[in-house]
């Protein structure tokens, strides 16, 4: 079941067909991430969850298709253009050397001219956002020198800077602690339903990623489908994707993952 | 003066056909004569005072014209075999540094040293205040020289050209052509006394002869000035022409040449037997090595004036070595 | 110490330099004082057109140097990259070899080479190894492949310039010695040339620096920040090759101080590209700057090669500031 494309869109993408050279990812994707909404992506491994994002934030070009970031195809966007309306945060960034401050002021380049100095405004932007991830009290400190936690909090920070209406996330959970992982679910559901930022995310866990307002299934044959996750539970189109039955039950309200472990309760 | 004598006839004819008056066509062709010579003389005395002025120029080997306004009393010389053509000449006090290895003869190893081929020091020798710089060709501070305004004359010398050349410029950059044009004739008077008398003792064999210059192995080819040495005393060179004049050659080839003599290094004597192969070149079998010491070998090793005694001692040590 | 104040003390330490590189040379520096003094019109020669020139074109040729090898290993992030990482030495090799053989009347169609000069064959050389490099790389996509491609091109002009010698060995000796890294031939022409150069590269680069900023992030971040990759690696890499070959054209091939520049400068501090250029380019001029006059002096009058001490000072310096920082910790 493909959901219908509309102007409530956001981003996305007609007829998508992505892959290295001969061999195909994915193959006629269409799907669309409604605007103000979190959308996850899900998926096992190798389903092509990263290559779809990369494929939607503009960083790869497609086989076939075409993309539409606000209804537009991508390549009708200047550069500049595109950088202020998305912002992208990549799975493995690595270590730098300079400080949080200087990573999270990077996200202010699309609105600025590189010679430029920062404007007071600029920096208003940048101790709000670093204030918002709790990232301020190590705005010296050189990024190689934190924690996984604090400098995804950093890259958090420098995607807010960016003041964008769509957020594409590579995995930002993966590696971090529990609390760590609460965070940054919460400031995406804020983000979404607070600010009416378009959010799209690949998430690993599953956990996490049923707190979404929207799914995205990709299975080992391309995409499965698109819905809400009552939707996508009733069709149980999990378990197509993941080859095995899995298991989602509420609790108090809120959808959660039961890993079947073998014994009674199967 | 033979052509206007031919134009000024045919002019005659010409005016004479035209029916011009004879007698004012021959004030006309004197005015035109007089105004010609005065017209021609201008220039051509400016030039002779000019030519009188820059009465030293020489074309040195990087194409370059050097001029001097008189023969250079302060000479700095930048090569060891270029230090020996100067005092050849006779000229050794005119010397007022050399570079670090000139060694021959021995009143220069008091002289001021400038550094080697790559380090010269530009400081020393502008302090010198030279009259003229003479270097080899492939040196660099040529043009920082120029830049700063010292005469500098750069030479060539890989083969006898080379070096009766260099004599020449030398020569007429210090004032003395006629003394260099005697040296190049005693030279190579020398350098075929020498040669004759070689192949005389010989009998007229011709043995065949593997000259190494460096153990890579380069060869001294014909092209060289030691094959041009090897070839005037009858030797036959194992280096193949065309290929330049050191020309790196496959060891195998020089086992399948089996020379009679073989030119080496001293250390690298010692070693000869054990290179794959070689203990079955006749040489190295028969131990028909030749090879000279360091300082002593210089007049083999430099492209200087000394090649007839390079030659002779060549001849001596084949003579020694051959049966 | 900020920044702004290590500027300052570099920049007066850079001056000291100058002044005491008048007083070294061939003769004691009792004696050049004293010349300075009541300079005749040999000392002002020695002096003025000499020994100033030479220090100060040092400076400019490693702050040149420490530049393009910040900007190197900004764009390949890669701390062990440096300027002649994508061939530019083998390239000055070969534009130097084929004028040689130009101007000795081996024809292969370069004669316009020969009529350049060394200088200028080298410097040529050097940039179009570059170019060859972006060439074979296939328009900068990828940063691995550049790498690789400039670690061919290398060894392929190495390898054409050896054959070329094949042709006519004696230039050897003529290629070698201009290569050879030296600050002793720079007069007030190669000065000016690289203050222009210098002033202009540092001025772009500046410019550009938020784009090295944001490449060390990842290449994807960067493109998402609305960045031109290829533009910018282009600009990059052009700026690598102008700078790097102005310098082996005048100075021949020194290793070492585009490598180790920018890294004295990351030990002392945390600093955005826009300041690590700066400090690179001055770190590199005081390393040069310092260097050539130690090889000026230890050996008076005799001179040692200026990449030989330039390794000596900024491989210890740096193994000082290493061992003090693995302390720290």
């Amino acid at each position: 079941m493909i959901t219908k494309l509309s102007s409530t869109h956001a981003l996305s993408c007609t007829s998508l067909s992505l892959g290295y050279g001969q061999r195909l990812v994915l193959r006629d994707v269409s799907i669309g991430v409604q605007r103000g909404t979190w959308t996850a992506v899900v998926g096992p491994n190798g389903a092509g969850k990263s290559t779809l994002l990369r494929a939607l934030a503009g960083l790869t070009v497609p086989q076939a298709g075409e993309v539409q970031l606000e209804d537009q195809p991508l390549q009708h966007w200047s550069r500049r253009a595109r950088g202020q309306r998305l912002a992208w945060l990549a799975q493995a960034v690595p270590a730098s050397e300079l400080t949080a401050y200087t990573v999270v002021a990077l996200g202010r380049l699309a609105h600025g001219h590189w010679f430029s100095q920062e404007t007071s405004r600029d920096r208003a932007i940048i101790e709000r956002v670093m204030r918002a991830t709790g990232s301020l009290d190590y705005a010296d400190r050189r990024l190689s020198t934190l924690s996984g936690g604090e400098r995804q909090r950093v890259h958090l920070a420098r995607m807010l800077a960016v003041e964008a209406g769509v957020l594409v996330l590579d995995e930002p959970t993966t590696h971090l602690d529990p609390p760590h992982q609460e965070d940054i679910v919460r400031l995406l559901r804020s983000q979404a339903h607070g600010c009416g930022v378009t959010v799209l995310s690949a998430i690993h866990d599953l956990s996490l990623a049923l707190a979404a307002d929207q799914l995205i299934v990709l299975g080992a044959a391309g995409l499965i489908g698109q819905g809400t996750v009552a939707e996508i539970l009733e069709r149980d189109w999990l378990s197509i994707a993941f080859g095995e039955a899995v298991s989602v039950v509420q609790v108090d309200g809120q959808y959660v993952w039961r890993p079947r472990l073998g014994e009674s309760g199967t | 003066m033979g052509d206007l004598v031919v134009g000024q006839s045919l002019w005659e004819t010409r005016a004479v056909s035209r029916g011009i008056s004879c007698r004012c066509w021959m004030l006309w062709r004197q005015c035109a004569v007089a105004a010609m010579i005065l017209g021609l003389s201008g220039p051509l005395i400016v030039a002779r005072a000019r030519a009188d002025e820059a009465r030293l120029t020489v074309r040195d080997d990087a194409g370059r014209v050097v001029q001097l306004a008189r023969p250079a009393t302060r000479v700095i010389t930048m090569l060891p075999s270029l230090t020996e053509i100067v005092c050849a000449l006779d000229l050794c006090d005119r010397l007022v540094a050399t570079d670090r290895y000139s060694n021959f003869p021995a009143v220069v190893t008091h002289l001021p040293k400038t550094g080697g081929i790559d380090d010269a020091s530009i400081e020393l020798i502008v302090r010198m205040k030279p009259d003229v710089v003479v270097l080899n060709r492939s040196q660099r501070i040529e043009q920082r020289l120029t830049s700063l305004g010292v005469a500098s004359v750069a030479l060539k010398t890989d083969d006898f050209a080379d070096i009766a050349r260099s004599i020449t410029v030398i020569g007429t950059l210090l004032g003395v052509p006629e003394r260099a044009s005697m040296l190049n004739a005693k030279i190579n008077a020398d350098v075929a006394m020498i040669a004759t008398q070689a192949r005389r003792a010989r009998a007229h064999r011709q043995p065949s002869v593997y000259f190494e210059v460096d153990q890579a192995p380069y060869a001294a080819g014909p092209e060289s000035f030691i094959g041009q040495m090897l070839t005037q005393l009858g030797l036959v060179n194992i280096a193949p022409a065309g290929y330049g004049a050191f020309p790196k050659l496959n060891p195998e080839y020089v086992v399948r040449m089996n020379p009679d003599i073989i030119f080496v290094s001293a250390t690298e004597a010692q070693e000869l037997a054990h290179r794959p192969g070689w203990a079955a070149i006749r040489a190295v079998r028969e131990h028909r090595i030749c090879s000279f010491p360091r300082q002593l070998g210089d007049p083999v090793m430099r492209a200087g004036p000394r090649i007839a005694t390079g030659m002779q001692m060549i001849d001596a040590c084949v003579q020694k070595v051959l049966p | 110490m900020r920044f702004g104040r290590w500027l300052l003390v570099g920049g007066a330490i850079c001056i000291i330099l100058l002044l005491i590189g008048l007083l070294i040379g061939t003769t004691g520096i009792v004696r050049s004082l004293t010349e300075l003094r009541h300079p005749d019109s040999e000392a002002l020669v020695v002096f003025w057109q000499i020994r100033l020139p030479r220090s100060l074109g040092a400076w400019c040729a490693g702050a040149l140097l420490g530049l393009a090898g910040c900007i190197a290993q900004g764009v390949f992030r890669n701390p062990l990259a440096e300027p002649y990482l994508l061939g530019t030495a083998s390239g000055a090799a070969l534009g130097v070899a084929l004028c040689l053989l130009s101007l000795d009347g081996v024809a292969f169609g370069i004669a316009w080479l020969g009529a350049l000069g060394v200088t200028g064959a080298a410097c040529v050389g050097a940039a179009g190894a570059i170019a060859l490099t972006l060439a074979l790389s296939r328009g900068v996509v990828q940063t691995a492949s550049l790498l690789l491609a400039g670690v061919v091109v290398a060894f392929l002009l190495s390898a054409i310039t050896s054959l070329l010698l094949l042709t006519k060995p004696d230039i050897w000796l003529s290629m070698q010695s201009f290569l050879l890294g030296s600050t002793a031939l720079i007069g007030w022409f190669a000065v000016l040339l690289l203050f222009a150069v210098l002033c202009v590269a540092l001025v772009v680069a500046i410019a550009l620096a938020k784009g090295l900023d944001a490449l060390t992030l990842g290449e994807d971040t960067a493109q998402s920040l609305g960045l031109s990759l290829p533009m910018l690696r282009l600009a990059f890499l052009g700026l690598v090759a102008v700078t790097t070959a102005t310098v082996v054209g005048q100075c021949g091939v020194i290793g070492f101080v585009g490598l180790v520049a920018p890294h004295l400068v990351r030990q002392l501090f945390e600093l955005d590209h826009r300041r690590l250029l700066l400090g690179s380019a001055l770190s590199g001029g005081m390393l040069l700057q310092a260097a050539d006059l130690l090889s000026r002096w230890l050996l008076q009058p005799a001179e040692l090669p200026v990449g030989a001490v330039t390794a000596c000072l900024g491989g210890s310096y740096l193994i000082v500031l290493l061992w003090r920082r693995n302390r720290d910790n």
